[in-house]
């Protein structure tokens, strides 16, 4: 199964990764909404995407309803990260097809609830 | 956890240079909604990664400024100068905390409470206008008043932006548009080419850019540096063999090796922004400071560079920059009267000229005043006033690089300021660059910076002498002339000159500089003719050999301080050879001594027919110490450091400061010469800052005099340790120190 991470700050990406892989995934990356649209084009569409809120180019926002435009997008979950201070935004995600939202910050205990409600993890 | 808190400081460091100019971009423009949510999203960065992290205190900080940010993002308040100011200060304070990460790995102790306590006040849009100034002093910005016309002066200098750079290029802007830049250094996500899904194997991002060491690429370009040396010495091999095959393997390996060089010099490169994008921050502090309005902009910021070439020009340009806010622009109600926008303005240029790179900082102030520099440089008798009536503008404009020109500024005030523009212009030349100024009374002053792209590969020109082969730089070259019975060494005043051209050059003999005996001269010489700075001379060498691109291989650290010599180099046939430093060659033979100004042919043969070049002068920096007049030769000076004397502490016996990073000795002066310590009356102390090598060294002094310019001839005065002799200098009796005996006896642990 392949995750990709959509994050502007690499240093997030890597924990995600870190932690996605842990649960099985193969991972791939990108560095906002648009460079993930990218990513999908060339390599089809992933089983999760854990996308980011605040990014520059494309936001998560835009980055959702982007890819529910995309066909064949039906499988894939998308799941947002956000802070505390982004919370009011969850509901416009949730409402354009994300499917759950992640607080920061998490731990790895968090991420595998959260997954194995979306049927990804055990 | 080690690698992901490395990749996080990295990160950080990046987004902040960006912060920074983002901030003052921000207060120039504020309503740029982009600007506001780039720095938005640095803050929120931090803030988001720390509680992975653990880094409590960092996060609070990172959140009260976020906070406050994102007031600001909605426009629920305006972007105001206490708001500007606080957001710096968390900036700064954010990168002290990652520096002590950096070095610690812990979060370190500092105390920004009051930071967040400002942080949370500007919040509440009512917020009074003089809450403006208690930023901490803890987060070492400058907090003037925002209104107050006389800003008063903070305690720390505005080089705040200083902090520890990461060792790699800030990526650029998201927004910005792409740049050809440094393809290993600078993130620029490649967009994949429209493949078939059905390529699509392990789920790895393409991604067109890798992150590099810069270690690594120094080494690479090492190995390609030997590969080119090589290269060099097959192609000479292949010469003697007649094998049409192995011609053309070694024309391709010819080929490929240059490519190579090419491309990987490419990677060095980093644009001229990765410096200029810290100076918006510096150009508004110092602004501040003098209560002047100023508006920084850049041209060509994109213009690519070795980073090398970067690092070398850091200073100096930061030096130039200063001088522009501080004596270029004038203050808003002059530029009021003089029906100037009160807001100055200095434009930094960066583009590619021949080869070269010309950078320009251009500002908008009252220009420079002719008159008045060719009257200071007569009073410190820099040129004589003949000459300076021969000058042109252009000419007398560019005294200001004389050294001893800005001294009185560097006595009166010595921290930071070093000894003037001329320290400048050295730091340029050495690194095989020129500058100069022009001006434009009331309008405008230039100031031109010229540099080579590189300084790994140069291109020089192998001569021989007395059975030895030296490369001199292809940039100091003017032409080679054989010297034959149309074209003799004549004397005059004792100096040896040829006339060329109906001018007279002095000349210099390589073989009697560098005291070279074994073997005889050539019947036939040669003479190079040299450019160093804007003074000409001749070098006489016996042969002439082949042009050469050379990789530079510095000297050992014993050889260091040797000045003829920029560094050696392995030539074709496998000999090393050393790469003669023309301006150290030119000193060291005398060349330079008097006056150094743009002297050209002309000039020479003038001054050599009026008054006798032969007349030597010597540079002395005349200071008290113990109550006696003593004086060191000013090239034995690398800096005048003024400190409080609260600053000295005491390391393993010795008094010692924090000076630059590092911890500088001191030697009383006035004790090693065995005269007795004056305490100083105000708390301040005067250090002479000596350097040999990486090693420097204060000398405290009382006071700095003068700086005098006069042929002193040096008396013995009985056997003491340190003193060279006396002499009269400016009809006092002065002693004449021995820098470089004294700090053996003194130091004798750093210099043996």
């Amino acid at each position: 199964m392949r995750a990709l991470i959509v994050d502007d700050s690499r240093t997030m990406r890597i924990i995600i990764s870190k932690i996605v892989k842990e649960l099985g995934f193969e991972t791939g990356d990108a560095g906002h909404g648009g460079e993930a649209l990218d990513w999908i084009a060339n390599n089809g569409f992933p089983e999760l995407v854990c996308c980011d809120w605040n990014m520059p180019e494309m936001n998560g926002l835009e980055f959702v309803k982007a890819a529910r435009e995309l066909p064949g997008n039906e499988a894939m979950q998308i799941m947002m990260i956000t802070t505390e201070s982004e919370a009011e935004n969850v509901m416009a995600a949730l409402e354009s097809g994300a499917n759950e939202y992640l607080m920061k910050p998490f731990t790895k205990e968090s991420i595998q609830d959260k997954m194995s409600i979306l049927g990804l993890a055990p | 956890m080690n690698e992901l808190i490395n990749e996080f400081l990295v990160e950080s460091y990046e987004n902040l240079d960006q912060y920074d100019s983002g901030l003052v971009e921000l207060e120039k423009n504020p309503s740029s909604k982009e600007t506001v949510s780039s720095i938005f999203r640095t803050l929120h960065t931090i803030k988001g990664t720390c509680g992975f992290l653990g880094l409590s205190r960092l996060e609070a900080i990172a959140h009260a400024g976020e906070n406050l940010l994102s007031l600001v993002r909605e426009g629920t308040l305006p972007f105001t100068r206490p708001i500007a100011t606080a957001l710096l200060a968390t900036g700064d304070a954010v990168r002290s905390i990652l520096s002590e990460l950096e070095k610690t790995g812990e979060e370190g102790t500092a105390d920004y409470s009051e930071l967040v306590a400002t942080l949370i006040r500007l919040q509440k849009p009512e917020a009074p206008e003089e809450e403006s100034a208690p930023a901490p002093a803890t987060a070492a910005a400058p907090a003037p008043k925002a209104a107050a016309p006389a800003a008063a002066k903070p305690a720390t200098p505005p080089a705040v932006a200083t902090v520890a750079a990461p060792a790699v290029a800030p990526a650029p802007t998201p927004a910005a548009a792409p740049k050809p830049a440094a393809p290993a250094e600078v993130k620029t996500p490649a967009k994949p080419k429209a493949e078939g899904s059905e390529h699509a194997p392990a789920a790895k991002v393409t991604d067109g850019t890798v992150r590099v060491n810069v270690d690594l690429l120094d080494r690479l370009m090492n190995l390609v540096g030997e590969l080119v040396l090589t290269r060099n010495q097959i192609v000479q091999l292949a010469g003697t063999i007649e094998s049409a095959p192995m011609q053309a393997a070694c024309h391709r390996l010819n080929h490929i090796t240059t490519e190579l060089q090419d491309r990987m010099m490419k990677t060095r490169v980093q644009p001229i922004d990765a410096l200029w994008s810290k100076f918006p921050r510096t150009v508004r502090d110092l602004a501040r400071m003098c209560g002047k309005e100023i508006r920084l902009e850049t041209e060509g910021a994109e213009t690519e560079l070795d980073r090398t070439v970067i690092e070398a020009i850091k200073d100096p340009m930061t030096h130039l920059l200063r001088n522009s806010v501080d004596h270029g622009v004038e203050s808003p109600d002059d530029r009021r009267a003089a029906g100037k926008n009160p807001e100055g303005r200095i434009l930094l240029r960066a583009f590619h000229a021949a080869g070269l790179v010309t950078i320009e900082i251009v500002d908008d102030g009252g220009g420079i005043k002719v008159e008045r520099v060719k009257t200071r440089a007569i009073e410190r008798n820099l040129i004589t006033a003949e000459r300076a009536a021969q000058m042109s503008t252009q000419d007398l404009v560019n005294l200001i690089f004389l050294p001893g020109f800005s001294t009185a500024e560097a006595v009166s005030n010595i921290s930071g300021r070093g000894v003037g523009m001329d320290v400048v212009k050295t730091q340029i030349e050495k690194i095989g660059g020129m500058v100069d100024m022009s001006t434009e009374v009331g309008k405008s002053t230039t100031c031109r910076i010229k540099i080579p792209l590189t300084l790994a590969i140069i291109p020089v020109v192998i001569v021989g002498c007395r059975g030895e082969r030296f490369a001199i730089p292809q940039t100091n070259l003017l032409e080679v002339i054989r010297l034959d019975k149309n074209l003799t060494v004549e004397t005059v005043h004792e100096t040896p000159v040829v006339r060329l051209r109906g001018n007279l050059l002095p000349i210099v003999f390589l073989d009697s500089v560098l005291n070279l005996k074994s073997g005889s001269r050539h019947e036939i010489q040669h003479l190079v003719v040299l450019q160093a700075g804007d003074r000409h001379f001749g070098l006489v060498v016996d042969t002439i050999h082949e042009a050469e691109e050379i990789v530079v291989k510095p000297l050992g650290r014993a050889l260091m301080s040797l000045s003829c010599f920029a560094g050696a180099t392995i030539l074709g046939d496998g000999h090393v050879s050393l790469i003669l430093d023309i301006y150290g060659l030119g000193t060291r033979a005398s060349m330079f001594q008097g006056t150094r100004s743009s002297h050209t042919l002309e000039d020479e043969s003038k001054s050599a027919a009026g008054k006798g070049a032969g007349t030597t002068f010597d540079e002395l920096l005349v200071f008290s110490v113990g109550g006696t007049r003593a004086a060191v030769p000013l090239d034995m000076v690398s800096r005048l450091e003024e400190f409080g004397a609260e600053q000295i502490e005491y390391s393993a016996g010795r008094q010692v400061i924090q000076y630059g990073g590092s911890i500088m000795p001191l030697i009383s002066l006035a004790h090693a010469l065995g005269m007795r310590d004056t305490p100083s009356s105000d708390g301040r102390v005067q250090t002479i800052v000596y350097t040999e090598g990486s090693r420097s060294v204060g000398l405290l002094i009382d006071g700095v005099e003068e700086i005098v310019r006069s042929s002193v001839e040096v008396q013995p005065s009985g056997r003491r340790s340190g003193v060279m002799g006396s002499a009269v200098i400016g009809k006092q009796i002065t002693e004449l120190i021995d820098t470089h005996e004294l700090v053996r006896t003194h130091a004798s642990e750093l210099f043996h």
